[in-house]
């Protein structure tokens, strides 16, 4: 499945999966709120059921960030919400200031992946 | 190897759904560590349901060998197990630890909440496999985890765990009224900043860990209008850590009363005041949905 970046959105839309018509109808964001000047203000959302977050050019959430690893953090979605895992990344994932190995998101909550600073966000 | 840490319920007393406590949960006390193959959970508070479903997703195929540590039984240990879906299935072991006393082993007093009065699913109705264990003072060897139990301050009693692999550490101790041990106990009301010094027993029992999982329940201002509940301050919590040279404290057994804003609030006073100690002890409230990975 393809993954396309909306320049005048600063969005990534991944298409619509077909248990997206019975999961909770919200809409689910990571933000950037801090890193690599190119990346900042940059809006991602989030509509598959696994996405892979890193460096990697081949990444569904691709974030070009020297403190990234390639493959980062894996988003999975169950019965509508968010749970990220760190892949054994080298700089770790660290959910408001706390090294941790997997969360489940809630809305406001601030990942901190190497340089990148992303902010979770539900609704619109 | 690492061990992982995951809470499933951090809340106390009683469970509380709702928007004041979306982020750090509504379920009541249960954590589950995995250290390789090895599998233990603590307490069975309503958090087991939802780790039971996510039992089964992983172990689609049954076949689990599962050890359940009760820091005592108490609803808010308890009350999640005749919804646990791994008792359940006839090919998986359940092995159960708590009190010691054998008129009241806590594979009885788990039967017992499944009688007919209470429960419409009788206790002799589960699949699985379920055996009463003992763990004590001394250390056992568990599925390569060596685990001790130690007597904690609470109404009834309770038990405390401490759980090593590979010189990793993780202690579990909730229901522990702290402010009851305390060698100097008005100290806290003369000089609420002063470090609690708490009995080197216990203190042992503890040093080391690299996640101490306490029990937090009270702040300063709400704990004289609870003593003998069996629970502790936060603040007080913090300070057992900080004698014990604990890396991380998760304040755990949040209050019912407790919005998510007060839950961090308390975490937030109590980094500051092991800083104030001279501590790098690291302090955050435990979450329901997070896990750590202790390596």
């Amino acid at each position: 499945m393809a993954v396309d970046l909306e320049d005048d959105e600063s969005t990534l839309v991944a298409p619509v999966s077909p248990r997206r018509a019975v999961a909770r109808a919200r809409a689910h964001h990571l933000n950037v709120t801090a890193g690599p000047p190119k990346l900042k203000g940059l809006r991602l959302k989030l509509e598959r059921d696994e996405l892979i977050l890193g460096r990697a050019t081949d990444a569904e959430l691709f974030l070009d960030a020297e403190q990234l690893s390639r493959q980062h953090v894996r988003l999975t979605r169950r019965d509508g919400e968010y749970t990220c895992t760190d892949l054994d990344s080298r700089n770790g994932l660290f959910l408001n200031g706390l090294r941790v190995h997997s969360v489940v998101l809630r809305d406001g909550d601030q990942l901190q992946l190497g340089d990148v600073t992303l902010v979770y966000s539900e609704g619109n | 190897m690492a061990i992982f840490v995951k809470f499933w319920g951090t809340r106390g007393s009683i469970p509380t759904p709702g928007p004041r406590t979306e982020r750090y949960g509504g379920n009541t006390s249960c954590v589950e560590l995995r250290a390789g193959d090895a599998i233990l959970i603590c307490d069975g508070g309503t958090g087991l349901r939802e780790l039971g479903e996510a039992l089964a997703r992983r172990h689609p195929a049954g076949g689990m060998r599962l050890h359940l540590f009760f820091s005592h039984p108490h609803w808010d240990h308890i009350q999640g197990f005749p919804f646990f879906g791994a008792a359940y299935a006839p090919s998986n072991t359940l092995f159960v630890y708590g009190t010691a006393k054998q008129d009241q082993h806590i594979h009885s007093l788990l039967s017992g909440q499944m009688k007919s009065a209470y429960f419409p699913v009788d206790f002799e109705d589960l699949g699985a496999r379920i055996s009463p264990r003992e763990c004590g003072p001394e250390p056992s060897e568990i599925d390569g985890v060596q685990v001790t139990a130690f007597a904690q301050k609470h109404p009834g009693g309770s038990l405390g765990y401490r759980f090593e692999q590979e010189g990793k550490v993780v202690v579990y101790a909730t229901d522990i009224e702290l402010d009851q041990l305390l060698e100097d106990p008005s100290l806290p009301e003369r000089s609420p900043q002063a470090l609690r010094v708490l009995p080197e027993a216990l203190v042992n029992r503890v040093r080391g860990a690299d996640l101490l999982i306490c029990d937090s329940q009270y702040t300063d201002a709400e704990y004289p209008k609870k003593v003998g509940w069996g629970h502790p301050r936060a603040s007080t919590a913090v300070d057992l850590a900080v004698q014990a040279g604990v890396r991380q404290l998760a304040l755990y057994h949040h209050d019912p009363m407790h919005s998510d804003g007060e839950v961090e609030k308390k975490a937030n006073l109590g980094q500051t005041r092991a800083r104030q100690h001279g501590s790098d002890l690291t302090v955050f409230a435990a979450r329901e949905g997070v896990e750590l990975k202790i390596s």
